[in-house]
């Protein structure tokens, strides 16, 4: 077959996403660099341009912010969370919604709808039901603790307030894991499924030998964006626990949402983005060698 | 499936006999220039769809607004106009619809002009009634509202255009908590002149109450925003319980004190732990509790610390040096207030949000409480449980030695009040600051202010003049707002200096570490004199101490007092 | 047998349990929507004066001026009718735009490996910025280009963001399409565009479908660029839902009438896309 890139394939392949890119995206994104090297709040009555370059300082400071590296902290330990217990989830589930069923339309609207939800509704729901007064206390831990239930507070400990964070996450993310999972096991080609259950394999094996092999990089994207998005949450932190008690449930996105907006402190905040930029830029990185071009 | 890999050419992977070096470096310069120039398509591309789809009222104004700027350079300054009074408007609303009609006459402004205010959807209710006031008089001037959903959004948006610069509003409800960085930003227009030609009547029988009238309007000795509201806290407590012969005899006999609305803190804390003990349940179903004081880590924690700090006489920042002075017996005692108050208290309110507070109050599950003027007109709907039930007293305070004498200091925090600033980038400046007037008169001003929740009452008249108070009687009921009257005079402002969003959000925090506890005070105390240290240092020691020491000369005189007494102001 | 009668059983349970895990946020939600204020915070379900005045709220909320009685709410916002429009307009045509550009990309990347692996992954990194920074230059920007408080403005900002989910989930799709199938058609006389149209493209329509639905969804329910760069004339749902605050904090209810009504259209979507989720590679469809 010949290598050679048709002309026209090329030109579609190449020509929007670089116009759409550079437009958009290349000039913002050099501006939050500069300001990142920059001493400079909208507060201090200067035009960003004029504003007085430090060099290395907002970095050097945000490695030596204990705010910062907590904040982090919280957000890494959330996104493994997170990410591991929906991805299990989200396979299993998509396993078994492969057969037909009565019923399965149904079942499969119901599944995805946690994600036509704007966040912000689903962190206010979330926020109301984990209250001492809401339900979650006072109808289903109820059933199983009795009346020790109503004295958990989930807002008031650090871990339970992490949890309750975790939960709203699984609840109106594990479907769009599954909704990929999902699609890509159903595209696998029917004849080698037909194949292997005229062999004999049970529909078990069929899934961990066959199907599952031929997916593996849609399992990657699939963990790799959601990861990515799970680093960046905001809304549920800011809406149900604001970050408290204290900083405890403060993560990354949330703690650069108020430097930025709440302390105007831009600069440091784009030295701060930065940096958890390079950092996940280093982990997808290494993801990605290691599952794309170390195995061959 | 590979990706990625760096061993791959990257423009054209056909690898035959095509690998030297200088082809490379010919692709490389190649595809730096592809992007070059599709960066600049692209931008070119933006820029003409960005003109081509502006709406063409838009792109109509901009032209007319060049032209009216060049018409307002021919004319000479406009000389105080006469004031030609207004049938049944007051002197400020008068004189602001007649500078109006003046600006329409001398074809300063344009009919059909519009005038663009961004401001929280708490407020809308209010804003539309100005509106529908200001078009009976000046129907030809539109007034449109940008509504945003919460403060931080207005916030956001307002320190944006302070660097953008696009002039999209006119005006701006902040919170007085931000004046300072929106002044210090360059958004907000010095209203001096406009003072001095309008007079939006700040003195006399019907001016804003001082110190408030001058402590949200005032910063670094200029005006720069008039006010919409006051946001005085008062002390809210269930008069019913208090009054009970039962509780009262008991009360007495456990701590052999009388039981009555609480003077100082520690009092308050006896009577909160009386009740929370007799474990009684209220209507709703929950229980009741002693208190409830903000302690909650998203905004609100640091009014009830700082309170008690500026009541025991502590001073925030040295008004020589500017140090932080936090750790101080005072900052001591605020924190031991808190933890011996915080049994007796909801465990709600150190994570729930501020309308918790209000919720519970409402519901009847709190006895003593704190909270903005909105609570008592919550308490007094027919739908809560406690109407008819609350009384309102000053904020307890703390007992002081003054002159040699002991007395019991107290004062009412200002928290996020209300003001109205002009956009230094509006091309209407001084209309919108009219409609500010208008907005904020006497007679019109009482109008806006009870057409809704969250402004309250500001101006002395309102609640003296008989005229009025019949008014504010109906919004508030009549016994509170001799109480809050007085809270005003004693009230004193947020640390509205630049940085006052972050050193109050640095402090809340700390608070809230506190009460969850998660930090002892001690080392609370130091973080936050190390954070607040940080955030002087970045804005600039000289600067900050300036705003500063402006600032607390406008702080009530009961609190300058008791800083003299100690040394802390001279 | 009985193996197999139980294993079926035990899926439909796992299945059953998890529908049920969805379920009731899903049942607090609606259940919100025709709750007043004094419900909100509570921990029953079936409200007790049950009422549809948050309905009404957000689409005329004349008739409710001065009697809605949520903590005085009586900022009337207007109704939602046109920040559902607008999002509807800037969503459909993101979706559109970024699917197409992507599907493009991805094909390119995926057998000619153009766009570079440096593209592909800045695309990635648009994905990892914590949105709160980049706030202030894409407003300077914006505001320099005119296109604050525009349609072209949200849809090409969304359309760059979003469009790595496309490249890298459509990417997935084609990888698994043999390349041999391409050949052959090219073999038979096909040009390349044709190839790419009537062979790669209906063999990765779950992709397509995927990618597009996860794009919509995405920019649906976006707030914080909305928020920052539309001020009347573009503004979208999630912005307008965040209006609905009151004199006392959110307004839970008109909140989660506004979610309800503003989720029927991505379920409508939702639905009618589930047969295309599944193709099946069968024989037959490399023709012409």
């Amino acid at each position: 077959m010949s290598r050679e890139m048709a002309r026209s394939v090329k030109l579609l392949a190449t020509l929007p996403l670089n116009i759409l890119l550079n437009a958009i995206l290349i000039i913002p994104f050099a501006i939050m660099i500069y300001l990142a090297f920059l001493k400079w709040s909208p507060a201090m009555g200067i035009d960003w341009w004029e504003a007085a370059f430090v060099g290395v300082a907002n970095f050097v400071r945000a490695l030596g912010d204990a705010r910062f590296v907590n904040a982090l902290t919280n957000t890494v330990i959330y996104t493994v969370s997170t990410v591991s217990i929906e991805f299990l989830l989200g396979l299993l589930l998509a396993y078994l919604m492969l057969g037909e069923f009565t019923g399965k339309k149904a079942v499969l609207s119901l599944i995805i709808y946690p994600l036509m939800l704007p966040p912000v509704i689903v962190a206010s729901v979330f926020y109301l039901m984990f209250q001492p007064y809401g339900p979650v206390n006072n109808v289903f831990l109820r059933a199983v603790l009795g009346d020790d239930a109503l004295r958990i507070t989930w807002f008031l400990n650090p871990r339970l307030a992490f949890t309750a964070l975790i939960i709203a996450d699984i609840w109106q993310w594990t479907p769009f894991i599954f909704l990929i999972l999902y699609s890509a096991l159903s595209a696998v080609p029917r004849r080698l499924v037909e194949a292997a259950q005229v062999l004999g394999a049970s529909s078990f094996t069929i899934f961990w030998r066959i199907r599952l092999p031929l997916i593996k990089p849609l399992i990657i994207v699939a963990v790799v964006l959601r990861a990515l998005e799970a680093f960046k949450m905001f809304d549920y932190a800011y809406l149900m626990t604001g970050g408290g008690p204290g900083v405890s449930t403060e993560t990354i996105s949330l703690y650069i949402y108020r430097v930025s907006v709440l302390y105007t402190d831009i600069s440091y905040a784009a030295a701060m983005s930065l940096v958890v930029l390079v950092m996940l830029a280093l982990v997808i990185r290494l993801f990605i060698w290691y599952f794309f071009e170390r195995v061959r | 499936m590979t990706c990625c890999s760096d061993n791959v050419d990257k423009s054209d992977p056909a690898p035959e006999g095509q690998s030297s070096r200088q082809n490379s470096v010919d692709k490389a310069r190649r595809t730096f220039l592809i992007a070059l120039g599709t960066a600049a398509v692209g931008i070119g591309v933006g820029y003409a769809l960005g003109y081509l789809t502006k709406p063409a009222e838009i792109i109509r104004e901009t032209v007319e607004r060049t032209v009216t700027v060049t018409r307002t350079v021919t004319v000479t300054p406009t000389p105080t106009p006469a004031p030609t009074p207004i049938p049944g408007l007051s002197g400020a609303a008068s004189r602001a619809i007649a500078g109006v009609r003046d600006l329409l006459n001398k074809g300063v402004i344009a009919p059909g002009t519009t005038i663009r205010i961004l401001h929280v959807a708490g407020s809308r209710a209010n804003l539309e009634k100005a509106i529908e006031l200001w078009s009976k008089y000046v129907p030809e001037v539109r007034v449109e509202l940008i509504t945003l959903g919460t403060e931080p959004d207005v916030y956001t948006k307002a320190m944006s255009e302070a660097v953008t610069k696009t002039g999209a509003f006119d005006a701006v409800t902040i919170f007085s908590t931000w004046l300072g960085d929106i002044v210090e930003a360059g958004l907000a227009r010095p209203l001096d002149e406009f003072y001095a030609r309008y007079d939006p009547e700040y003195v006399g029988p019907c001016a804003p109450i001082e110190p408030l009238g001058s402590y949200v309007t005032i910063y670094k000795g200029r005006r720069h925003s008039l006010a919409l509201d006051s946001d005085v806290f008062t002390l809210s407590y269930r008069k019913d319980l208090l009054t009970s012969e039962t509780y009262r005899k008991e009360f007495e006999a456990q701590y052999r004190k009388p039981l009555k609305v609480p003077d100082t803190w520690e009092e308050l804390i006896d009577m909160a732990r009386f009740f929370t003990e007799l474990r009684l349940t209220a209507p709703s179903g929950g229980r009741v509790w002693g208190a409830y004081f903000y302690l909650e880590p998203a905004f609100a924690a640091y009014i009830t610390w700082f309170n008690i700090f500026v009541e025991a006489g502590g001073i925030p920042f040295d008004l020589e040096t500017m140090d932080p002075k936090v750790e101080s017996p005072e900052g001591r005692y605020a924190f031991d207030i808190i933890l011996r108050m915080k049994p007796y208290m909801p465990p709600e309110a150190i994570s729930a949000a501020w309308a918790d507070l209000y919720d519970k109050f409402v519901k009847g599950e709190t006895v003593f409480t704190a909270a903005w003027p909105s609570l008592t007109k919550e308490a007094m709907r027919p739908t809560s449980a406690v109407r008819g039930n609350v009384g309102t007293a000053l904020m307890p305070g703390v007992e002081v030695e003054v002159g040699g004498r002991r007395i019991v200091n107290k004062a009412a925090p200002n928290p996020v009040n209300w003001v109205g600033i002009v956009s230094n980038y509006s091309a209407h400046p001084e209309v919108a600051y009219l409609f500010l007037q208008f907005a904020t008169a006497p007679d019109t001003g009482l109008d806006m202010v009870l057409t809704g929740v969250i402004l309250d009452l500001f101006r002395a008249c309102w609640f003296t003049d008989p005229r009025y108070r019949a008014k504010s009687a109906e919004g508030y009921g009549e016994e509170f707002l001799d109480a809050y009257m007085r809270s005003i005079e004693i009230s004193y402002p947020d640390i509205l200096i630049r940085g006052g969003t972050e050193y109050l959000s640095k402090l809340t925090t700390e608070v809230n570490n506190v009460a969850a506890g998660l930090k002892d005070p001690e080392r609370a105390l130091s973080d936050i004199s190390a954070e607040w240290d940080s955030i002087t240092k970045k804005y600039g020691r000289d600067a900050q101490l300036e705003a500063w020491r402006a600032l607390a000369q406008l702080f009530p005189e009961n609190v300058k007092s008791v800083w003299r007494a100690k040394g802390y102001m001279k | 047998m009985e193996f197999r009668i139980v294993t079926k059983a035990l899926k439909y349970i796992v299945i059953g349990v998890f529908a049920l895990w969805t379920l009731i946020p899903l049942a607090w939600i609606v259940s919100l929507a025709f709750k007043s204020y004094a419900e909100w915070r509570v921990s029953y379900f079936v409200p007790k004066n049950p009422t549809t005045d948050n309905f009404v709220l957000l689409f005329k909320p004349e008739e409710l001026l001065g009697r809605y009685g949520v903590m005085g709410a009586t900022a009337i916002i207007e109704p939602a009718t046109k920040p559902l429009i607008n999002s509807l307009i800037v969503t459909a045509a993101t979706t559109f735009l970024a699917v197409f550009i992507g599907f493009f990309t991805a094909y390119g990347a995926s057998r000619y490996r153009a766009p570079g692996p440096f593209t592909l992954f800045f695309t990635l990194l648009t994905r990892m910025l914590p949105p709160a920074i980049f706030i202030t230059p894409i407003m300077v920007y914006y505001s320099n280009l005119g296109l604050l408080d525009t349609y072209f403005g949200l849809v090409f900002l969304y359309s760059a963001v979003t469009v790595t989910y496309a490249i890298w989930i459509l990417k997935g799709f084609i990888d698994a399409v043999p390349v041999e199938w391409e050949e052959a058609a090219m073999l038979e006389g096909a040009t390349p565009i044709k190839v790419v149209f009537k062979v790669v493209l209906p063999l990765v329509r779950p992709g397509l479908v995927v990618a597009g639905l996860f794009i919509f969804l995405l920019t649906w329910s976006e707030l914080l660029f909305a928020l920052v760069l539309t001020n009347i004339s573009a503004v979208t749902l999630p912005v307008h839902i965040s209006k609905y605050v009151g004199a006392v904090g959110q307004l839970f209810g008109p909140q989660a009438a506004l979610a309800l009504i503003g989720s029927i259209i991505p379920v409508a979507i939702g639905y009618a896309i589930q047969k295309h989720l599944v193709t099946g590679f069968t024989f037959g469809m490399v023709r012409g």
